[in-house]
């Protein structure tokens, strides 16, 4: 017997989003904090340092993400290296998500006006209280529209990790969907369900860009 | 007799790439004289004052500031940085912080003076360049004439020896740069050494020991105002003057 779309579903669906979120805030987390050391890394000034990390953004922004899952699902698998399903995926994600967010930050602290860090050195300031106290508060505004838009990208881009067996929201719809035969119900919660998670985030972000384009105005 | 010396520059010449900036720069300033600036634009007065804080790197020659040489350590940048206070053009207030928060951060983080200090020197020297009663505002919240008093007490606040003045009223209205060319004249009657790039004759007049004209990259000639105003003794000082005095 085919059972319907009902609560037990519903709650199997529910168990796939906390997975999303979870794998999302994970590879967030870890996407920043290592994207901010690149994007460092990116401005320091030092030729060589520099070029390095511009390999490194352009590899992972240059290949496919699901290339870049089944490399450290698959391939660390092959060294010995047996990962847990959802390790491998946030390691992946966090990776890549290190190479955007450090993109973005370049962008945004290079988008800081040289005067800033002109003044801050005349004021007898060091690199790390220049960064700190003056580049990164004003480089984190600035980049804050595209950094939103990039958490979107995340949480859909997510899916993805459903291709090396881990069960988040979408293969969490793809199971119950094979269950009931109910693919467009199925499906249409499985869609809601990711635009609540986007929408509000898509509608800070617009809201803070055009505020953003006020200030700059004046 | 060294003692008199704060700045000395010697055969100093700076490249940028191809373009040679500065020609073989001698400049001797001693504490307490305020001298002005002046050239064409491109004539390298800038980048000459912004060598003495080493924003700018320089190829040949040396500087001594307050008896420290500037060579390429970050100890000596940091050692001559603390004794030159800088104003630009272009303000560059930190639009995220407060007017005083703009002041106590160098002090607080080159310094490492407590806060409270900090802000009771920040409010000193805002009363000073007459803005006391703006602290709490964020620097887009004031006037371009406001904002650069800001910055004037800003740099003030880390105690200099010597400030340095690039075209601080150029990116002012007219109505606005009497406020900040009276508050750097109260600063040099109160005996701060000064070294001012700038187009206002009527301040050089006022308050230089000596203006120096540059082409070039190079001095072509300085002198005490008087002199120099009517007297030029080069044909490019004289071009110079001409061009820039027809619109007084």
């Amino acid at each position: 017997m085919v059972p319907h779309f009902g609560l037990p579903e519903f709650g199997f669906l529910l168990r796939g989003l906390q997975w999303t979120v979870l794998l999302t805030l994970v590879a967030f987390a870890g996407g920043c904090t290592a994207g901010l050391a690149i994007a460092l890394l990116r401005t320091c000034g030092h030729k060589g340092v520099e070029w390095i990390t511009r390999i490194y953004i352009g590899i992972f922004q240059g290949t496919p993400l699901l290339l870049q899952l089944f490399v450290v699902y698959y391939g660390l698998a092959l060294t010995g290296l047996k990962l847990d399903a959802f390790v491998a995926v946030a390691i992946g994600f966090t990776v890549n998500a290190s190479a955007f967010l450090g993109e973005i930050w370049r962008g945004a602290i290079q988008a800081v006006p040289r005067g800033q860090t002109e003044a801050a050195m005349a004021l007898g300031l060091h690199y790390s209280s220049r960064m700190r106290d003056i580049v990164l508060p004003q480089a984190i505004r600035i980049s804050l529209p595209a950094t939103i838009g990039y958490l979107v990208q995340l949480i859909k881009g997510t899916s993805l990790a459903a291709i090396v067996g881990f069960i988040e929201l979408a293969r969490a719809g793809q199971i119950v969907s094979n269950q009931t035969f109910q693919p467009l119900l199925v499906f249409g919660v499985v869609g809601a369900m990711y635009f609540v998670l986007c929408w509000p985030l898509s509608w800070w972000g617009s809201r803070m860009e055009a505020r953003l384009a006020l200030a700059s105005q004046r | 007799m060294q003692d008199h010396i704060l700045i000395e520059m010697m055969g100093v010449q700076k490249w940028y790439g191809g373009y040679q900036a500065l020609r073989n720069v001698d400049l001797t300033v001693r504490r307490g004289e305020k001298i002005v600036l002046c050239g064409p634009s491109g004539s390298g007065k800038s980048t000459l004052i912004r060598c003495i804080n080493r924003l700018e790197a320089i190829q040949q020659g040396s500087i001594v500031v307050n008896g420290h040489r500037l060579d390429d350590s970050i100890k000596a940048i940091d050692v001559v940085r603390q004794d030159v206070g800088m104003v630009f053009q272009s303000f560059n207030l930190f639009p995220h912080m407060t007017v005083l928060q703009n002041c106590t951060l160098a002090p607080i983080r080159a310094r490492r003076i407590s806060k409270t200090e900090a802000e009771a020197t920040a409010r000193k020297y805002l009363e000073r360049v007459r803005i006391g009663d703006q602290a709490e505002k964020y620097p887009a919240q004031l006037s371009g004439g406001q904002q650069q008093r800001v910055a004037i007490a800003r740099a003030l606040c880390m105690q200099p020896k010597v400030m340095l003045f690039d075209e601080p009223t150029s990116a002012l209205d007219p109505e606005m740069v009497k406020e900040v060319l009276d508050t750097m004249i109260g600063l040099a009657n109160d005996g701060m050494t000064m070294i001012c790039v700038t187009h206002e004759m009527g301040f050089a007049c006022q308050v230089a020991d000596r203006v120096i004209f540059m082409a070039e990259g190079q001095i072509i000639e300085e002198g005490a105002p008087d002199a120099f105003f009517r007297n030029p003794q080069h044909v490019r000082t004289r071009q110079f003057l001409g061009e820039i005095l027809a619109h007084h």
